[in-house]
C-alpha cells in the first residue's frame, strides 16, 4: 500500500511529490466511459492520499504511430500530488481498464509543500473533462472554435523555425 | 604533413563552401521564459528532423544542458504518441 512503501532518502518527511499522468482512451468510447474512468482514477487518487491539481481533456487527437491498432485516441491529463506508491496504484488501475490504450506518468517535482499548491479542479471542470473537445481535423479546417492543448500556431508565439533553422549555415567538414 | 588549418582551408576552397560564421547562442539560455516541456509538441518539432530523429546541437545551437533536456522531452513525447519514433514515409 501507498503508506508502507519505502521512500527515497532525499524525501523530506511531510513533503509530497508532484506527478503528471497522461492516458489515451480508444477514440470510439462514449462520454460516459470517459467520465467513469476519470471518476475511478480520481477515487484511487483520493483514497491513496493524493490531491488532484488539474485535469484536462485534450480531445480526440491523431496518434503519431499506431497504438493497439488505433490511429486516434482521446488524451486525458491528470496533475496531482502524491507518493510513489500512489502512482503505482493509478498505473495498475489504468492497466486494468480496457478502454485505456496507453498511459504515461512523469514526476514533475519532489519535496513539494502541499499547502502551497491549490487545486484548480472544480466539479464543473471535472465533468467537462469527460467531454472530448472538437477533433483535430475539425480545428485544422476551421470548423471549430476551440483549440487543443499545445496548438503550435498561437499568435505572438516564439518563431522557432526562423530562430533555429532560418539562419543555419551550411555545416563545414571538420576533423577529417 | 599539412597542418589541419591548411587542410580545412583547402577543402573549403575546393568545395566553394563558406566557413561557418558566428556560433549560435542557445535559445533556452537566452530566454529564461522558454521552458522545455514534453507536452509542447509545437516547440519540440523544431528539434527533430523530417525522419523523426533529433537534430544535432551543431545545427540548432543548443547548449549541452538544454540539448539533453530536449532529448529527454522528445523521448517522453514519443512514449505518449505525441511524436513519432520514426517516420518511414509509408
Amino acid at each position: 500500500m501507498a503508506e508502507k512503501r519505502r521512500v527515497s532518502c532525499r524525501d523530506i518527511p511531510g513533503r509530497t511529490r508532484e506527478y503528471e499522468t497522461i492516458f489515451i482512451l480508444k477514440p470510439d468510447v462514449t462520454n460516459e466511459v470517459i467520465g467513469t474512468t476519470n471518476s475511478k482514477i480520481r477515487g484511487v487518487l483520493e483514497a491513496g492520499g493524493g490531491t488532484l491539481l488539474k485535469i484536462e481533456n485534450w480531445g480526440r487527437r491523431k496518434l503519431a504511430y499506431e497504438v493497439k491498432k488505433q490511429l486516434k485516441g482521446i488524451y486525458i491529463f491528470f496533475r496531482y500530488l502524491g507518493n510513489p506508491g500512489l502512482v503505482e496504484e493509478i498505473e495498475r488501475n489504468l492497466r486494468l481498464t480496457d478502454s485505456v490504450i496507453r498511459q504515461y506518468s512523469v514526476k514533475i517535482a519532489e519535496n513539494v509543500d502541499a499547502a502551497t499548491r491549490t487545486s484548480e479542479v472544480t466539479d464543473e471542470l471535472f465533468a467537462n473533462a469527460s467531454v472530448p473537445g472538437p477533433d483535430e481535423e475539425a480545428i485544422a479546417t476551421g470548423q471549430a472554435g476551440a483549440r487543443p492543448f499545445g496548438d503550435e500556431d498561437e499568435e505572438g508565439a516564439f518563431d522557432f523555425e526562423e530562430a533555429v533553422f532560418g539562419k543555419v549555415d551550411e555545416p563545414t567538414r571538420r576533423g577529417d | 604533413m599539412a597542418r589541419p588549418e591548411q587542410k580545412d582551408a583547402d577543402l573549403e576552397q575546393e568545395s566553394g563552401r563558406k566557413k561557418m560564421g558566428r556560433r549560435k547562442a542557445c535559445k533556452f539560455c537566452a530566454d529564461e521564459n522558454l521552458k522545455i516541456d514534453y507536452k509542447d509538441v509545437g516547440l519540440l518539432k523544431y528539434f527533430i528532423a523530417d525522419r523523426g530523429k533529433l537534430v544535432p546541437r551543431r545545427l540548432t545551437g543548443n547548449c549541452a544542458k538544454h540539448q539533453r533536456e530536449i532529448g529527454r522531452a522528445v523521448s517522453r513525447a514519443r512514449m505518449i504518441a505525441l511524436m513519432p519514433f520514426a517516420v518511414t514515409g509509408n
